[in-house]
């Protein structure tokens, strides 16, 4: 309700309590002569007003409600941010980990190919003898370029 | 015409808003938006030795596991935001 960020909330307390005072000076005061003078119109008015008041209180509670419920959010939406600044840092360095034992691990085997495994006698004569096939090599390297053939296909 | 403005300005301060709470959507790892490394050939030549040719298939599959890695990430990354973007909506 728009009106309840125009109106104070003294302003439809405010509203009630004159509302009521008129309902009682209409309804129960009556008999004072100066009140009973004009006691058809205070009794219209302090029940419109009256009406309007307690509507608005009740859009006023309504409100505080609201809010409440928006601070809950809010608090519980601050509280998954920093979750999720958490389990970001906790991925990313899992990756960092994993990705260098992976490169390490490939290394060290790399490493052992070109000082153990070339040194044996039984590999050199198959490295002296043996060389891979073209058709091989040519069969290998066509699915290790098969993504970017594809990707050319798009085009 | 006199009366129905005030009934128009009565009933639309019965209007409700939208509650205004703002949610980023959190920012993926940094590690995660790297491509994956186009796997390796063998260089052709007269006489490539199966060291070689073993050595290329290695580092084909570092490059194919640091892949992995990624999606792997990137589906263990979506699903834990998922349910921590979630759990707010949660009673």
């Amino acid at each position: 309700m728009w009106i309840l960020s125009v109106l104070p909330s003294y302003a439809i307390h405010g509203l009630l309590s004159v509302g009521i005072i008129g309902v009682i000076l209409g309804f129960v005061l009556g008999f004072i002569p100066l009140i009973g003078k004009y006691k058809l119109p205070i009794q219209i008015i302090s029940i419109l007003v009256l009406t309007l008041a307690l509507y608005l209180e009740g859009g006023l509670e309504n409100e505080r409600l609201w809010q409440l419920k928006v601070k809950e959010v809010e608090a519980k939406v601050a509280v998954s941010e920093v979750k999720a600044v958490e389990k970001t840092v906790e991925i990313q360095e899992k990756i960092i980990n994993k990705t260098k034992i992976i490169k390490q691990k490939g290394d060290d085997i790399i490493k052992y190919i070109d000082k153990e495994i070339v040194k044996k006698e039984e590999i050199i004569k198959y490295i002296e003898n043996c060389p891979v096939p073209q058709e091989i090599i040519e069969q290998h390297n066509k699915i290790v370029n098969l993504s970017s053939q594809s990707s050319g296909e798009k085009k | 015409m006199r009366t129905l403005i005030p009934v128009i300005l009565l009933l639309s301060a019965c209007a409700t808003t939208p509650v205004p709470v703002e949610r980023k959507f959190p920012p993926y790892p940094s590690a995660l938006s790297e491509k994956c490394e186009p796997l390796k050939p063998i260089e052709p030549g007269d006489k490539v030795p199966i060291t070689d040719m073993l050595k290329v298939v290695v580092e084909n599959y570092v490059r194919y596991y640091n892949c992995a890695t990624k999606v792997e990430s990137w589906q263990e990354w979506y699903t834990e935001q998922k349910k921590i973007f979630e759990s707010v909506n949660q009673k």
